[in-house]
């Protein structure tokens, strides 16, 4: 029986299922340790975009619109390809947690930035007449509020980290997508192949994506 | 929680669905209807054979910056049975391929043929049909020239670079085997995303069929002298058009006999 979806070729992933199970450790692997990155990229910037000082919004808008306005592959090419001419040689794990890690850094800067913009000044003021200073009142007054405005699109951001985690892919990053094609590309089971690695991508996103609209609605009722 | 069970559920269902879809559109299709395969026919109505080639290798297939035209080995066979389906050599249309996109591309009938270097194995025959081999060429190592790697022993516990789709990962495995040697293998999706990655010394050495290295050599590189594993390229057809399989390797049977073949292959200096 052939045709992309032929039987014997389903029986191959799952004869192979090692394969699809080292990438999607990886894929995990990555996906927390750039979203670490993403998040404390995201909050520094964050409140940097909304600090008094110009330049340190400034550096807050240079770094959003410069990473929010290329493209995320080129990127990677760059710390993949375009450092090692430099006589910088980051492994390529580090290029994928530096690559996806900034560039969701930039996003969740942004929803940081709109988090804390979106608490009433007063709360500010009234920080500062209780000797709070800026940084202490960022701290114990300001982001505690913000996180919850920020919450569900944080998660959302997460789930798109995963997805494009995906990118490593391109620079035989060893994660879920490179073993995918590497596997279907060499005996050219691709139909299987594929189904059977967007069901583990859906796998990981989808329970995140669920736990977000949760959350939202649960933030809905508290306003 | 009972939600994701549905949704995995109908999933599951969904890809069953596909399986079943395709076994049964999968009925002989050279039935002696009229002497004809249906495919065929299908060609002949449409006036035009649809082949993919590639379009990034010299020699046997290979679009010229200048002119736009593709043009090689490979092309001319495609010429071949366009004359002998469609009585007219220029009745061609040409769509680039790469090892990744060609038996995809076959399967949703986007193409007729793949005659782009295909590499005939066992596996691949279970999806695809196969001619016999128009071509047989060896795997091949480039390197640095400053790398002073002069064999594949020299790469030991370096990293070589491959093509996804390729098959000259694993006869550098059972190379490598033989002589106990550790080598890391990374896959990159097309040809020039190797030479990137060598040039900024991401591997040591870019690895495929011989033919296809020569097109990537510079200034700065240069290509071993060993060949590893020859690589038989076949003429490949959706594993349901036997009729056009036929025809293509009778077409191959033929030029073979009559050392048009062998002209084809001196005309574009392969040997």
């Amino acid at each position: 029986m052939p045709g992309p979806f032929a039987g014997f070729k389903w029986l191959a992933v799952f004869r192979d299922w090692s394969v699809f199970a080292e990438g999607f450790v990886m894929t995990i692997a990555l996906s927390v340790l750039a979203l670490a990155l993403a998040l404390l990229l995201g909050v520094l910037f964050g409140v940097l975009g909304t600090a008094q000082w110009k330049p340190f919004r400034w550096l807050n808008r240079v770094y959003v619109e410069f990473i929010q306005n290329t493209p995320l592959v080129i990127q990677v090419f760059f710390l993949y390809h375009g450092l090692p001419h430099l006589g910088i040689m980051l492994p390529v794990f580090s290029v994928g947690m530096l690559g996806v890690g900034i560039y969701h850094g930039a996003y969740i800067a942004e929803v940081v930035r709109a988090g804390i913009q979106a608490i009433p000044r007063g709360q500010h003021e009234a920080a500062y007449s209780q000797g709070f200073s800026y940084w202490e009142s960022m701290r114990y007054i300001i982001l505690p509020q913000a996180k919850r405005m920020a919450y569900p699109p944080l998660t959302n951001q997460a789930v798109s980290l995963i997805k494009n985690t995906s990118v490593m892919a391109m620079v035989a990053g060893g994660d879920l997508m490179y073993h995918a094609d590497s596997w279907a590309s060499s005996n050219l089971y691709y139909g299987p192949a594929y189904v059977v690695t967007g069901l583990l991508y859906i796998a990981i996103c989808f329970p995140l994506a669920t736990y977000a609209r949760r959350l939202e609605r649960k933030l809905e009722v508290s306003l | 929680m009972k939600k994701i069970v549905y949704l995995m559920l109908s999933l599951i269902l969904a890809a069953g669905l596909l399986v079943a879809g395709c076994g049964s559109s999968t009925a002989p299709s050279n039935q002696a209807a009229g002497g004809e395969a249906p495919e065929i026919k299908a060609i002949k109505d449409r006036g035009v054979l649809k082949v993919g080639v590639k379009v990034d290798v010299p020699k046997f297939g290979f679009k010229d910056p200048q002119t736009g035209k593709v043009d090689g080995m490979e092309i001319d066979l495609a010429r071949k049975l366009a004359k002998k389906i469609l009585g007219d050599e220029n009745k061609i249309d040409v769509q680039g391929v790469t090892a990744k996109t060609r038996g995809p591309l076959l399967d949703n009938g986007e193409i007729d043929l793949v005659i782009a270097t295909f590499t005939i194995t066992e596996e691949r025959k279970q999806s695809y049909n196969f001619s016999d081999p128009y071509f047989s060429d060896g795997v091949a190592l480039m390197v640095k020239k400053n790398s002073g790697v002069q064999s594949l022993k020299d790469l030991n516990g370096k990293k070589i670079g491959v093509a996804q789709s390729a098959t000259s990962k694993k006869a550098l495995i059972d190379e490598a085997e033989k002589q106990g040697l550790k080598i890391q293998f990374l896959e990159f999706g097309t040809y020039p995303e190797i030479k990137t990655a060598l040039d900024s010394g991401r591997i040591d050495c870019f690895s495929v069929d011989a033919a296809i290295l020569f097109g990537y050599l510079d200034d700065s590189t240069t290509i071993l002298p060993d060949r590893y594993s020859p690589q038989l390229y076949g003429i490949a057809s959706k594993k349901s058009n036997t009729g056009l399989a036929k025809l293509a390797n009778d077409t191959v049977g033929e030029m073979k006999a009559s050392g048009e073949l062998d002209q084809l292959i001196q005309k574009w200096g392969l040997k």
